[in-house]
Order: structure tokens, then sequence, then C-alpha cells
């Protein structure tokens, strides 16, 4: 007989797997107050609001971030357009090879992120391309095409193909039925698509090392930082930067999308 | 000699072929300005086909169609002067009740307070009036079919076309909105082109009517002449339920060697005749009885009025009819 409730191990065991998963994170947060700079100690022998003020007048903060933020959204601008259109060709045609087509689109994806890089990172060498922040775009464009096809071809398959066809029928140009139907009925998956794949961009950092040249985005900033013992609680600040730039949106997504059924790339 | 009025749909050895499939081959088809004209045919048998190529979602393979005398072949759906009322009625689930019925006026750039107007207008014709603020989601089946044909009036059409435009809805509904779009066609004095799968409806609501099967035009003509003169074997299976015999049968029976149609009302039964059959089935009709005789591999239908003995089950009896009942078909 199924029981109806868990029984108390198994809840402590839930409750125990969940905190493993999540108290870390905490810990992070908590470190970004710390006022021992040299190495994590538990508990923190005080608190203070420092680090902040530091962070925030930290040159080197700057550029990284900056740079984050126009891979990420250049990388998401580039995949919402290209992402859309594919979704709209595998969504409304049938063609020989459609399947596997639509299995190369998901890729990216599945594929482990050194391979993307390694591969990337030949490619750029044999055309001759310097690294530069195109090419980080590039890279971090191949991955965020995934996460809004995705979304946006859920929302295709959802969207009746009829109407398309009745705008048509009722002397809407392609431009019209564009703009006033297809459109506003993808407007909130697009929108959800390009929030999931800003994030995925912001904190991406294995394919970034391999097709960044000098510059550091600002993972790969806070990689470096770690190994210095300078100012640790400096990059738990930049963390905290890091997870709001990345979770709002998500959550942000999360609801934009909980209406219907919900396809964003999870995880990579 | 007066010209023929212009046909309102014209089809010139049409064809449609999707790789190997011939969805259309070679139709001909004339459809009269202002008919009810019904295009009937189990799927797959081409007639949505012929409906998407009149309003211009498909291209024919050869062949040309002239809408109110013009070629077509070039003109894209949003330029055709025909209307479509889509299976599943398309609604545009973004938009208002209104905004939907407005649509074809918004995109043509009328003016906000025309467009309301006109659409109310519209509404009120399918008996709409006060839907106008709600979503499509909000509707029952029967009041989004009813926005999709006002949808479909507003840009005041020459020729409306519905496919299946009464498959989602229930029995009653059915048969309620059957006499509706019957009405509103000859209020309207517009063509209306209709697909349907379903016999009863295109013989009670059509002026004529084309039976489609694998491609082609089985038999066109008026719902009488389809009903009591079909052409084949397959419109008297598809269209009624007459009974359809073989050569030898109705040589038997007095006829040539050919396939003949032989409603059930004209038969009745006999002691005597010149061929005997085993009653296999009754069913009571109220007015009268349905009962099966079979004949070796066929079986044949008599209708027994209400008042005459009704045979036994397993009991035997022959089949007899006026001469003329009997329908000599083409194969």
């Amino acid at each position: 007989m199924p029981s109806e409730r868990a029984s108390p191990g198994l809840k402590i065991a839930a409750g125990a797997g969940l905190a493993f998963l999540h108290l870390p994170i905490l810990l992070i947060f908590l470190y970004a107050f710390t006022t021992e700079e040299k190495s994590y100690q538990f508990p923190p022998p005080g608190l203070t609001l420092k680090w902040f003020a530091v962070a925030w007048n930290r040159a080197d903060i700057w550029p990284p971030l900056w740079l984050s933020l126009q891979v990420a959204a250049v990388s998401t601008l580039i995949a919402m357009v290209l992402g859309t259109l594919v979704a709209a060709a595998m969504a409304q045609s049938r063609f020989f090879g459609r399947e596997q087509v639509s299995l190369l689109i998901l890729l990216p994806i599945a594929l482990p992120g050194v391979i993307t890089g390694m591969a990337l990172r030949s490619a750029f060498s044999v055309v001759d391309i310097p690294f530069s922040v195109w090419t980080i775009i590039l890279g971090h464009a191949t991955f965020c095409i995934v996460i809004v096809y995705n979304n946006a071809v859920a929302r295709f398959r959802r969207l009746h193909g009829g109407v398309l066809e009745a705008s048509a029928d009722l002397g809407a140009n392609g431009f019209q039925t564009f703009g006033y139907v297809l459109l506003p009925n993808l407007g909130s998956a697009l929108l959800a698509g390009g929030m999931l794949a800003f994030a995925l961009s912001f904190d991406e950092v294995i394919v970034t090392t391999f097709t960044a040249g000098q510059q550091s985005t600002l993972p790969i900033w806070m990689l470096t930082e770690l190994v210095r013992p300078r100012q640790r609680p400096v990059t738990n600040v930049v963390a905290i930067v890091v997870v709001a730039m990345t979770f709002l949106p998500i959550l942000a997504a999360y609801y934009l999308t909980r209406d219907g059924e919900h396809t964003a790339g999870a995880g990579k | 000699m007066t010209p023929d009025p212009t046909p309102a749909v014209e089809f010139r050895a049409v064809s449609r072929h999707f790789g190997a499939v011939r969805a259309v081959d070679s139709v001909d088809l004339t459809i009269a300005e202002g008919a009810f004209f019904a295009m009937l045919g189990p799927s797959g048998s081409g007639k949505t086909t012929c409906l998407r190529l009149i309003s211009g979602f498909e291209k024919p393979s050869a062949g040309h169609i002239l809408i109110h005398g013009q070629d077509v072949s070039d003109v894209p759906p949003n330029r055709r002067n025909v209307n479509t009322v889509f299976q599943d009625y398309a609604l545009f689930p973004h938009m208002t009740v209104r905004e939907n019925v407005a649509y074809g006026l918004m995109v043509k750039g009328v003016d906000r307070r025309r467009r309301r107007d006109k659409a109310e207008e519209l509404l009120a014709l399918v008996k709409l009036q006060g839907y106008g603020d709600r979503r499509p989601g909000q509707l029952s089946g029967g009041q989004r079919q009813r926005v999709a044909l006002a949808r479909a009036l507003i840009n005041e059409p020459r020729a409306l076309l519905l496919d299946e435009p009464l498959g989602a809805l229930d029995l009653k509904l059915r048969e309620a909105m059957q006499d509706e779009l019957k009405a509103l066609q000859k209020r309207l004095g517009i063509t209306f082109v209709f697909v349907t799968h379903d016999q009863h409806e295109a013989l009670s609501m059509a002026d004529s009517l084309a039976v489609f099967n694998e491609g082609k035009i089985a038999q066109i003509g008026t719902p009488e002449d389809v009903y009591t003169r079909p052409k084949s074997r397959f419109v008297a299976d598809f269209v009624g339920s007459s009974n359809v015999l073989p050569p030898k049968l109705t040589r038997a029976l007095g006829g040539p060697a050919a396939w003949a149609s032989l409603r059930p009302e004209s038969v009745r039964l006999a002691a005597v005749g010149p061929v005997r059959g085993t009653v296999s089935a009754v069913r009571y009709l109220g007015a009268g009885s349905r009962v099966v005789l079979r004949i070796g591999e066929v079986e044949v239908a008599a209708y027994v009025p209400a008042g005459d003995p009704i045979p036994d089950i397993g009991s035997e009896a022959s089949p007899v009819f006026a001469p003329a009942a009997l329908h000599v078909m083409e194969g």
C-alpha cells in the first residue's frame, strides 16, 4: 500500500539533501560580510559592510562586469533573432531530415562545454579569427540559441496554425500578421527565453575560457581572484551581484512561462 | 442569346499533387454565384484541398482557378475577395471578440470608430450582442463559431468558405446552426462553399453538392440527384442508405447486368418473387420497419410500412419493386 505521508526518515533525508545543496550558497552570502579577509573561517570573527564599498572602488571589477553584460546582451539578442527564426521554420514546415536538424539545433546544450569550447577555439584559429569580445559572443550564442529556440518552439506548437492563415485570409500582409498575431502570442515566450539565455551567458566559464583572448568576463575574474589571498570577501560581494543578475531573470522567466507548458532549457 | 452569369468559382482541370499523392486530380467544377454549395467526401478525398485552393492557401500544380471570372493563380490569399470560417475557428486568442471580428477592417486601415460600429453590427447578425469585450477563451464552442462567422463576413466577401464549421459542435447545436447558416446565406445572398464529411448535413443544407472521392469528383448535382440517382457505387454507399446491387442480382431481379442502386423505401416484401432471401435483421423505425434480407452475399434492405405484417428473422421472403425504382449506375 502506498502511504499518503512520507516516513520521518525520508523527510529528514530530503531535508538534509536540500540543505547540502543550498547551505553553501548561504555561506557565500555570509562571507561577503566577514571581517576576516585572508581565509574563509567559520564562524566569521565579525561582520562588516565595508567590502561592498571596497568592491565598488576596485577598478579591476568594472571592466569584467561591463564585458559580461555586453557579451550576455549581444549573444542574447543574436539568439533571440536566430532562435525564433529556427523555431518558426521547424514548427511550420515538414521536410526531409527535420528530426535530425532539430537534434543538431539542440546539440550545443547537450554537448559538454569543453567540447564546444575546444571546437570553437580550433575553428577560430583555422580561419584566423583573432580572439576578441566577438569570439566570446559567438561562443555564448551557440547555447543561447537553444534556450530561445526551446521556448519559442513550444509556443509555436501551442499556437493554432490556423491563426496565421486566418490573418492572411482577412487581408493582412506578412508584416501585419507578424506584428498583430505572431508577436503578441510569442512575446512572453521570447522574453522568457531571452532572460534565461542572458542568465546563462552571464555566468558562463568554460566556453568563455576557450574563446576569450586577453579579456576576462566576471566569472573568469572571480575564478582568478579566488586563488589570490587579497581581499577575499570582495569576490563574495561580486558573487552576490552575479546571483542577482542571473537568478532574477530566471525567476521572471519562470513566472512568464508558468501558464503554458514550460520548456526552458534547464542547466548547462 | 444572353451570356451565362459569371460563376463564383470555376475550376478548370485543376490538380494539386503532394509528391506522389494526387490530393486533387484534374477537377472541373463550377459553383454558381449565390449558391449554397457543399463539398462532400470522406477524409482525404480532396474536398478540403479544393477549399484551400479557392482561399489561396494551396496553389494548383496544374490547371486554372477563376473566382468571379478572374484567374487567381497569382493572387495571394490576402488579396482574394473570399473569406474563410476555419475548422476549429482559429480565433486570435489574445484579442477580444470585437477585435477578432474587426480584424479584417483593422488591417485595411479603417478608423477605430467605423471598425467598432461594423463589428457590433456583425455581432448582432450572429446574435452575439454584448459579447464584444470577452476573450475567445471565455466562450462556448457554439459562440466561438459565431465569432468566426462574423469575423469572416466583416470584409463583405462575395463568397464565404466554410471548412467543416459544425464538426466540433454537439448534435443539437449542430442542427440549430445548420438552419441558421442556411437562413444567413439566404439573407446575405452571397455564395457559401461548405466542406463536410456529413452526408446529412450536405443533403439538407446545399443547393448543389459535389461528392469527392480520391481527388476526383464522383458526382455533382442537386441533393435530390445525388441521393436518388447516384452515379456510382461509391456515391450510393457514401451518400445514402441505398441498396447497392451487383450486376448478377440486378439481372436476376429483372434489370440489366449492371451495378444498380435501389432505395429501401421502394422495396416491399412478398411471398413469391424472382429471388428469395432470408430475413436477417428487423429494425423498428416508428412509421414503419426496416427489414434486411440476405440474398447470398448481398444484403437488401426493404421498408415495411406500419400495419403490414413484419416477417420473423430467419423466414424467407422475396423483394419486389416497381421497375422504375431500379437505378442503374456507371460502376
